[in-house]
């Protein structure tokens, strides 16, 4: 089972701070977060149009942009997704 | 004079001599205001190898030709010296209402020189200029100096002062503008105690004129819709406040904890800005022109650290949280509101507490010295040594001098994260290789708001890229700094970059000032700032050794966490930073790069 | 049915981005201190921004002893005439609210005056606490709010 940790805006959508779920990649996770939480993940997150630019994915602590399998990226157990909106400070 | 209100104002502390100059207009050109004119003052001025508490030094408060506009968050004034904790040139950088008030005053520039022999205040009403006594002030709090001070002025004057660790000069004291808005870093608050200046006040009903007004209208409507859109400067910042970057930076194995021993805080989640948000934000409060308003109105309750203020900001909840190892938010919120009230620096405040909690736990200060067992995670401790440093009692007068002269008067100078003596912010560099590079390179010592790389390694923004890679680190660190550098000195809000850059800050400039800045000549600009900070640092008798990164971020790889088992590579970058500036292999900017720059 | 400046201090952040916009359309810079609007700025970050009412029975029209003071019926603002007004002051010392000021610069009163249908201070707001709304609807937008909290309270009892 892969950990997901949600935040800021991402943890008012699905109403939760974390979850476990089994899949083997990271899309088929996010098609099953997607399908549980509804229209607001998918156009935060992920959704039928693919991945938001508005969203960033880590998977254990590494930007989902630079696994070199991309959204394919095989999950494994004690895996830790965390799903974070745009945010910045300083 | 459009944008710039074309005077400065010049205060001799010793003779008690004020007077006014008309701004030079080709200075301002070229190195634009507040940043990069006051520091190019600063250097014609003074010799930079001074001691930067003595009467020689001088103390610019700075605004740019936006300040006191409508342009995007044009809220800002810096505060320029030759720093005491770092001993290279400072520059100092706050928001609020004081900046703006000083250009309806009727000046850009304050300079303040010499000494006074007893406490004094600056109260500015337009062109009406007193020195006044301050000693009833001296000893007090920032909220309780600036209350009394508004009292017997002006209710709707604006108040910048020092508190305590400035008037003790506490060697990272900071100056507090507007009760919670701060010049914090580098030491300028005790530059202003050691001048005796316990507060400038200023009341100023003149207005900022623009050269273009349609095309200035134009300009900051674009850029305020892009503010708009954009979801960090319309959302994340404003709900969650800066403290939004406490979870991502701890998901991705770069928020330092525990001196830096590592970078993975394990209840990360009870100091961030969703539980914030939760349970201690009130209510945005925003500075001058600002379409963001990330600044959250705060208070703790109830319990031992009861208190009503603003903030933390993510670099005090980081230096009082995991840097320290404590979890205790209400803690955390005390910490900082007693910073802004003795007028010192969280971030250096925090560390250098974090740098004693080190050196107890390796046996080095005992029990009895500290007043209380120094363990990482002890929340009391942040509160009690807060205080004891900004009235240097105790251990608290070690503590003033910043965790580099505290380490080394353990003989562990190492323990100390630190670079040219100031401590760095909430980043690992060795999960972040580019800020890292930022880190060593910074000319006011290790500062994360001189060329934000986490913006890109880590929020992807403006594109994403990855937190590991070096090569092309050093073009883009050059890019940013020389952005930053830039618009610092124009008196708008780094924050406005997340949402727009170069071309909309130089669209906003030329309307203002009517002088033509295309993309390069303002980049540009903002080189030859960098430049100019550079010669002052060597000339005050800095070198290329200290552009260097505490030997724990090269040689002790991060323990726990995502990035278990790396280091930075700083020095892999180091040379070819310096080539991509045109500096020789000394860090020396070659004879070539200064005339394009027109510094030569 | 006129237009007026509906203003909700509950949404002001205290920018002062109204005082900047308005003086720059009067006074032709920025200047908060000749604004015709002024943001009121509390303790713990509470700001109230203020303007001109435009009265229905103006105390500052009232005292105008050369009549330099009327109120459009048409847009329901509360005008000044520059070519009668003899810088006397005394609407100045009958507006309850402060609400009227004298310019220094024109020698004459000066009020908020909608901008002549546009007003900036509304388009400036980035937090739409300042809205230009039409007079008979002005509220709609708050009874909605708060019967949609009262909403969920009901619910969340009942549920």
């Amino acid at each position: 089972m892969a950990t997901v940790r949600f935040f800021a805006t991402i943890r008012q959508l699905t109403g939760q701070k974390e979850t476990s779920l089994r899949s083997d990649t990271v899309q088929e996770l996010l098609q099953a977060l997607a399908e549980k939480h509804g229209v607001g993940f998918q156009k935060a997150v992920y959704g039928p149009g693919g991945l938001s630019d508005e969203a960033i994915i880590l998977i254990n602590g590494r930007h989902l942009e630079h696994l070199p399998a991309g959204l394919k990226t095989k999950l494994e157990n004690e895996d830790v997704v965390a799903i974070f909106p745009l945010v910045g400070g300083g | 004079m459009y944008g710039w209100v074309g005077k400065i104002l010049r205060v001799d502390l010793t003779s008690g001599k004020v007077s006014t100059e008309p701004l030079n207009t080709s200075l301002a050109r070229k190195f634009i205001g507040a940043r990069g004119l006051a520091e190019k003052i600063l250097r014609d001025e003074i010799a930079p190898d001074i001691d930067p508490l003595s009467a020689e030094n001088k103390l610019i408060f700075a605004t740019g030709p936006l300040t006191g506009t409508l342009a995007t968050s044009g809220s800002r004034y810096n505060v320029v010296t030759k720093g005491p904790l770092t001993g290279t040139v400072a520059a100092s950088n706050s928001g609020g209402f004081f900046g703006p008030e000083l250009k309806y005053a009727g000046y850009d520039l304050v300079i303040i020189e010499g000494k006074a022999n007893k406490p004094m205040y600056l109260w500015i009403y337009n062109d009406k200029v007193k020195l006044r006594c301050a000693e009833h002030l001296w000893g007090k709090l920032t909220d309780e100096a600036t209350d009394l001070l508004l009292e017997e002025t002006d209710p709707e004057a604006k108040v910048s002062c020092i508190g305590p660790g400035g008037e003790n000069l506490v060697l990272f004291a900071g100056i507090i503008n507007d009760k919670h808005r701060a010049a914090g870093r580098t030491g300028v608050g005790a530059v202003m105690g050691s001048k005796k200046l316990k507060a400038i006040v200023v009341r100023g009903t003149g207005g900022v004129k623009v050269a273009d007004k349609d095309a200035f209208r134009e300009a900051v409507l674009d850029a305020r819709a892009k503010l708009k859109a954009h979801p960090v400067t319309s959302g994340g910042l404003p709900t969650y406040g800066t403290n939004v970057l406490i979870n991502i930076l701890n998901e991705a194995g770069s928020l330092p904890t525990y001196n830096f021993r590592t970078g993975y805080f394990e209840t990360a989640d009870k100091i961030s800005g969703e539980t914030m948000a939760d349970t201690k934000y009130v209510r945005n409060k925003a500075c001058t022109a600002c379409t963001i308003a990330c600044g959250q109105v705060s208070a703790v309750k109830s319990g031992p650290y009861a208190v009503a203020g603003e903030g933390p900001e993510y670099e005090a909840t980081w230096a009082y949280g995991s840097q320290c190892g404590v979890d205790d938010v209400d803690a955390i919120i005390k910490a900082n509101n007693l910073c802004d009230q003795l007028g010192i620096d969280p971030i250096t405040m925090g560390s250098t507490i974090a740098c004693a909690m080190e050196l107890f736990e390796e046996g080095l200060i005992d029990r009895e010295a500290a007043g209380l067992a120094l363990n990482f995670g002890n929340a009391e401790a942040i509160v009690k040594l807060t205080e004891d440093a900004g009235y240097k009692r105790g251990l608290g007068a070690e503590l003033a001098e910043g965790s580099y002269r505290l380490a080394e008067r353990y003989g562990r100078p190492e323990l100390s994260m630190s670079v040219k003596k100031q401590e760095m912010p909430a980043y690992d560099p060795r999960g972040i290789q580019g800020i890292g590079l930022e880190y060593a390179t910074s000319n006011r010592g290790a500062c994360h708001v001189r060329g934000y790389l986490i913006s890109p390694e880590i929020l992807g923004i403006p594109e994403k890229l990855d937190p590991d890679s070096i090569d092309e680190k050093p073009g883009w660190l050059k890019t940013f700094q020389d952005l930053t550098a830039a618009l610092d000195s124009t008196g708008i809000c780094l924050f406005t970059t997340f949402a727009i850059g170069a071309p909309e800050i130089a669209a906003m400039l030329s309307a203002a000032t009517g002088v033509e800045y295309t993309v390069d000549d303002f980049m540009q600009a903002g080189d030859r700032i960098w430049n100019l900070e550079r010669l002052f640092n060597l000339e005050a008798g800095l070198t290329a050794a200290d552009d260097k990164l505490p030997p724990r971020m090269i040689e002790e790889p991060i323990a726990t966490g995502p990035n278990k088992g790396k280091v930075s590579k700083v020095p892999e970058m180091m040379s070819k930073y310096y080539q991509v500036r045109g500096w020789d292999d000394d860090g020396v900017p070659t004879g070539e790069k200064l005339a394009e720059l027109g510094l030569a | 049915m006129s237009n007026i400046l509906l203003i909700s201090p509950d949404r002001c952040r205290g920018c002062g981005s109204c005082e900047l916009a308005c003086s720059f359309k009067h006074e032709g810079e920025f200047r908060p201190a000749a604004a015709r609007i002024s943001v009121l700025r509390f303790k713990a970050g509470i700001s109230v921004p203020l303007t001109c009412l435009q009265c229905d029975e103006p105390y500052c029209m009232a005292v105008c002893k050369t009549g330099a003071i009327v109120k459009n019926e048409v847009s329901g603002v509360v005008e000044v005439d520059g070519d009668k007004c003899i810088g006397c002051r005394m609407c100045v010392m009958a507006c309850p609210f402060g609400n009227i000021n004298y310019s220094i610069a024109t020698k004459q009163a000066v009020k908020c005056d909608y901008c002549g249908g546009e007003p900036e201070c509304a388009l400036w707001c980035p937090e739409q606490a300042i809205e230009y709304v039409p007079q008979d609807t002005a509220t709609l937008g708050r009874k909605k709010d708060y019967s949609a909290r009262f909403a969920r309270l009901v619910e969340e009892v009942g549920s």
